[in-house]
């Protein structure tokens, strides 16, 4: 990917490439900077729901979803899944990231691949469920529009569906890969 | 309505802390220190593929792309408009962004252009940056179907969103 456009560049606009570089870079330092104040918020709400024993009632509440999802037997890990999830349906996903983060660690095991339960999370991440598009409605009402918030229900209506249809992918893509390993 | 969600969590979670005599500074302070660990850790993969977009942009692959597919993308019944925002969305939260607020500046905001690009948003996720962050810090280099899926996902997605915003 960074071969081609920097071959495309060449011909192109040999001057700019550098100066893109470090300006992306420089908005990756950026945006760390503000995701470690977030992270500091949520990392310390975090400790205070685990500490105070609300995270294991949450994770008791959606264990039998994510024991048939995620396939995961680990209560710690359960509990690190049931968390990012509450935090992706709330619309907070920068609190879902660091839970996210240590699920993954959780679950790795050190084998080099991505097991089941990793794709499922990663997919259920990327196709987060979404009930409060803030940051659009947000830019929306900022741009003058006449009702900003318009959009929310049609947004509900299609992240429901992309969530769906991506873990029942998961779900059958995983089937036949099964079955395959099964017959050879 | 939705402001005060977050205060009043926040407020019954430090009530029932208190509740359940929990020191509420130190567990607080203990999990703010993780965030500068978890950030430098992740700083460098968040640096490269923001570094890899702004390659793409600016040599105009990704321009050249979006007109290639703008009529695939129409057959699916996508506006031609959005075609950019469909491409760097996977990759980019804050530039897909910048390019939603283009979008309102050329089109309009309740334009059906800037509808469908809003829907969109709000359904899809920056994919290739959620997959590089979540697996960082594991032993894990290679996911698999998890990509695809999740690309695909995003643009049967995308379609449902222009096909919502025509009626709704």
């Amino acid at each position: 990917m960074m071969l081609s456009s920097v071959l495309v560049l060449l011909i192109t606009n040999p001057g700019a490439m550098l100066t893109e570089m470090i300006g992306a870079s420089a908005s990756a330092l950026n945006l760390c900077i503000e995701l470690c104040a977030v992270y500091a918020v949520w990392l310390g709400i975090i400790e205070l729901v685990d500490a105070s024993g609300l995270g294991e009632k949450l994770s008791k509440l959606l264990r039998p979803l994510i024991k048939k999802l995620f396939r995961v037997e680990d209560e710690k890990t359960q509990k690190l899944i049931a968390m990012n999830v509450s935090a992706n349906i709330l619309g907070i996903g920068n609190a879902a990231t660091p839970m996210g983060i240590k699920a993954m660690q959780a679950l790795d095991d050190k084998r080099g691949k991505a097991n089941f339960a990793m794709i499922m999370l990663i997919v259920v991440n990327a196709t987060s469920i979404q009930l409060l598009p803030t940051t659009v409605v947000g830019l929306r009402a900022s741009a003058g529009s006449a009702n900003p918030a318009d959009i929310i229900f049609p947004t509900i209506i299609a992240t429901f569906c992309t969530t769906l249809l991506g873990i029942s992918l998961v779900l059958f893509i995983d089937k036949i890969l099964r079955k395959r390993k099964k017959l050879a | 309505m939705s402001v005060y969600v977050l205060p009043v969590l926040f407020l019954a979670l430090f009530v029932y802390c208190i509740f359940k005599r929990i020191n509420t500074y130190d567990h607080f302070v203990k999990g703010a220190k993780g965030a500068i660990q978890l950030v430098i850790d992740i700083f460098p993969f968040v640096a490269s593929i923001l570094i890899a977009v702004a390659l793409l942009r600016v040599s105009g692959i990704t321009d050249f792309v979006a007109r290639l597919l703008s009529p695939v993308f129409g057959w699916f019944g996508i506006p031609p408009e959005v075609c950019e925002l469909v491409l760097l969305r996977p990759f980019t939260g804050s530039g897909s962004y910048g390019i939603l607020e283009n979008i309102f500046e050329t089109y309009g905001v309740d334009s059906f252009v800037s509808r469908c690009a809003c829907v969109m948003m709000g359904c899809s996720e920056t994919i290739f940056y959620v997959a590089t962050v979540y697996i960082s810090q594991t032993k894990v280099k290679r996911l698999f179907y998890a990509i695809p899926v999740a690309l695909a996902c995003s643009f049967v997605g995308t379609i449902v969103a222009c096909l919502l915003c025509r009626f709704m």
